[in-house]
């Protein structure tokens, strides 16, 4: 561990919140144009960041009425980002579920040599009905099956990379990136995990799950040092206090109420149609976040605020403004930096996933204001000093992970 | 008259040298430099092989949009398996690439076996029929590239609305080899759809190639009277002869000895000959031959490209589904 803060940017199309694509002096569609990916991914290299992250799912949500989504295939974007930069790693996100593992592991393991050893594998369980029917299914599979297949998945890629001798990665193999927060999230990512993104709203909450990780991973024979704890954090900049709160809540403004609550509904699990926008949602409606379908982790995080402040349906829309749960940080770039020094020397973090607010506005002033704060203070480096991805986040090479894949075939869950 | 010339390349491991006479994968670095010169030299499209000499070579798609990200301007033809390939994921990487480069893509789809994730929700998952599973497969691409049609895409900001939900639709295809809901994610290609490329004539026959295929590939060998046989093929099939491009692939050897002139012209007679609309060039000899082939036997072709992939194959934009 080197002392300093480790640093994705998350192209989260326009931006962090359900309005992002209507800001000021926006392009609402830049998202669905490749160059949007790549510039960013440009200036992100010019700020000396470890990563670009892509989120992803196969499917085409409907929320697409309102708010821009995923549109471009990670792989084919990254490689073309390949092309165009020359150290900053590339985390791609790809589902578990809905691939082949030997076609998966060829594919990235390509992308990563190409690129010089800079790819990471972001791998999800992909929730929702929606995407189970690109697939042949007729429902999303169940909770406990998806991290089952997951976590043998991710042993035969992981071996599969170890035993290549042709295109070897210069990082010896891709970054293992996992970011589930459930119970079997939290296993999968003790088990193999090397980064691991949370959702945590609260620094005490941040910590334990990073000490729970840690004394996980060495459970599992590992060396704890060796897992990077990256909670989301979507960023709200102006030059003073008052502009970027002035900024939130034009973002607030803008948030289309519909995206809103279809968003909150889908977490939770159930419609808004009915409940009273100024009482709290009633407890009775509110299942354990373990028995939850779909995400439990976006879940959890929306389930914790409602525990802790008991918001009315209006508060808690407005609070997570259709983000999803990250932790939102408003304030100018000094400000924003004592609040990422608190979180990092308190040991609730060793970096961040960054989600800004808009894009590419809010990641440009993150860039040219915000990482310079940082980096003055010696919380962020000033050049690379490695090639590869695993260089960046200081990690050697781990051991394989045990083998439970080659018990018998893998098992697809129908 | 002007041809539009296709190259093949595969991106891959090239330490163990080149024969002159033989097929070789170039490494990547000497991928880029050959791009750049197709580019130049007027090429429409690189194909880029999922193997050479029985070793694999870097994912198509990978090394695709890799080398696009260098090198716009120039078509990338994208070979694909059936097999570990679930269709919703091909159709979406493919479209991805082919939106990034403005409508230059197409995909070659190999005929072959399933994928681990469909073969769990169909009925029939160990029926070996490749014939017909590429066909299945094929619809399936073609219906999900208008599944999302470019003018769905209105990114209203006054009213909030990203999208005309109206105009986007669900294929809810149910097969023999394949169940797939869509839509996808993203907007149709600015060429209509990717061109798709049948290259396996004597696995999928006439009746599968002029049902599915915009561009079929035919070697020297087959090359006479494959017009016919096309023609023939798409009338059954209730289509136009001027929708489907028949490329004549050919081994190419750019020694000392053999004259790009001489070349070139027994190429030109071959093009008139057997009516071929495009010409896929081999070349042998790892880098140096195919750079030799660009620089000096491609400038002598009359080689015509086009806006567009369609437009460089001389086929229309169009995004209606195949079959």
């Amino acid at each position: 561990m080197s002392g300093r803060l480790h640093i994705n940017v998350n192209i989260l199309n326009a931006g962090v919140f359900g309005g992002s694509w209507r800001f000021p002096a926006t392009d609402g569609l830049a998202s669905y144009t490749i160059d949007h990916y790549t510039s960013i991914a440009k200036k992100a290299e010019a700020a000396k960041l470890d990563a670009v992250f892509l989120a992803d799912g196969p499917s085409l949500d409907p929320s697409i009425t309102h708010r821009t989504g995923n549109n471009l295939e990670p792989t084919t974007v990254l490689a073309r980002v390949a092309a165009q930069t020359e150290r900053i790693g590339l985390i791609a996100t790809l589902s578990s579920s809905y691939n082949d593992p030997v076609e998966l592991a060829r594919r990235l393991g390509d992308l990563d040599h190409l690129s010089g050893g800079r790819f990471g594998w972001n791998v999800v369980t992909t929730a929702g009905p929606i995407a189970a029917r690109n697939f042949g299914r007729t429902g999303e599979p169940d909770h406990g099956l998806r991290y089952r297949r997951a976590s043998e998945f991710v042993e035969q890629v992981v071996a599969a990379w170890a035993a290549r001798t042709e295109f070897p990665s210069p990082q010896g193999r891709p970054v293992v990136v996992q970011a589930g927060g459930s119970s079997d999230g939290k296993q999968l990512a003790s088990r193999v995990g090397e980064v691991v993104f949370s959702a945590e709203q609260d620094i005490r909450k941040a910590k334990a799950f990073r000490t729970e990780l840690r004394d996980g991973a060495r459970r599992f024979g590992r060396n704890p040092n060796e897992i990077v704890i990256l909670p989301g954090l979507s960023t709200v900049l102006g030059s003073t206090e008052a502009e970027a709160i002035e900024r939130r809540e034009l973002l607030d403004d803008l948030l289309p109420d519909a995206y809103a609550r279809g968003r909150l509904a889908g977490q939770l699990g159930f419609s808004l149609d009915g409940l009273a926008d100024d009482e709290p949602i009633p407890a009775e409606l509110l299942a354990e976040p373990d028995e939850a379908g779909g995400s439990q982790t976006f879940y959890r995080v929306v389930k914790d605020i409602i525990d802790r402040e008991n918001p009315t349906l209006r508060q808690l829309l407005k609070k997570l403004s259709g983000g999803g749960g990250h932790r939102i940080v408003v304030g100018t770039p000094e400000q924003v930096a004592d609040d990422i020094e608190r979180w990092f020397h308190y040991g609730a973090a060793d970096g961040f996933n960054v989600i800004p607010d808009v894009l590419p506005s809010g990641f440009d002033d993150f860039a040219d204001h915000l990482i310079p704060e940082l980096q003055r203070r010696g919380l962020f480096r000033t050049e690379y000093d490695g090639t590869t991805l695993r260089d960046h986040l200081g990690l050697d090479v781990p051991d394989l992970p045990a083998g439970v894949w080659d018990r018998g075939p893998l098992q697809a869950a129908p | 008259m002007s041809t539009p010339i296709l190259i093949d390349l595969a991106v891959g491991d090239a330490r163990a040298g080149a024969e002159p006479d033989r097929f070789d994968p170039v490494s990547p670095a000497a991928a880029v430099t050959v791009t750049e010169a197709a580019r130049e030299a007027g090429v429409a499209a690189l194909r880029l092989l999922d193997t050479a000499g029985g070793r694999r070579a870097i994912d198509p798609s990978v090394a695709g949009a890799y080398l696009a990200g260098r090198f716009g301007d120039i078509g990338y033809l994208v070979e694909v398996p059936t097999t570990h390939n679930a269709p919703y994921n091909v159709a979406r990487r493919v479209l991805s690439f082919d939106r990034a480069t403005a409508g230059r893509v197409g995909v070659v789809l190999r005929p072959g076996a399933g994928d681990e994730v469909s073969a769990a929700t169909v009925p029939d998952p160990v029926a070996a029929a490749p014939v017909e599973r590429w066909s299945e497969y094929a619809q399936i691409l073609t219906r999900l590239w208008e599944s999302f049609p470019r003018d769905a895409l209105i990114g209203d900001q006054e009213r909030a609305l990203v999208v005309d939900d109206a105009l986007i639709r669900a294929i809810d295809h149910e097969g023999r080899f394949y169940r797939v809901a869509g839509p996808l994610d993203g907007p149709s290609s600015l060429q209509g759809r990717p061109v798709v490329v049948a290259a396996d004539l004597d696995v999928l026959g006439w009746a599968a190639v002029a049902r599915s295929a915009d561009a079929v590939v035919v070697d020297r060998g087959q090359s006479a009277g494959a017009d016919l046989a096309l023609t023939a093929g798409l009338e059954q099939a209730g289509r136009k002869r001027e929708d489907v491009a028949l490329i004549g692939r050919v081994g190419v050897t750019l020694s000392a000895g053999a004259s790009a002139r001489t070349l070139a012209d027994e190429l030109a007679a071959w093009i008139d000959r057997d009516k071929l609309d495009a010409v896929e060039l081999v070349p042998t000899g790892g880098v140096d031959g195919v750079l030799a082939a660009v620089r000096t036997l491609v400038p002598l072709l009359s080689a015509s490209t086009g806006p567009t992939l369609r437009a460089s194959l001389g086929l229309r934009d169009t995004v209606e589904a195949l079959s």
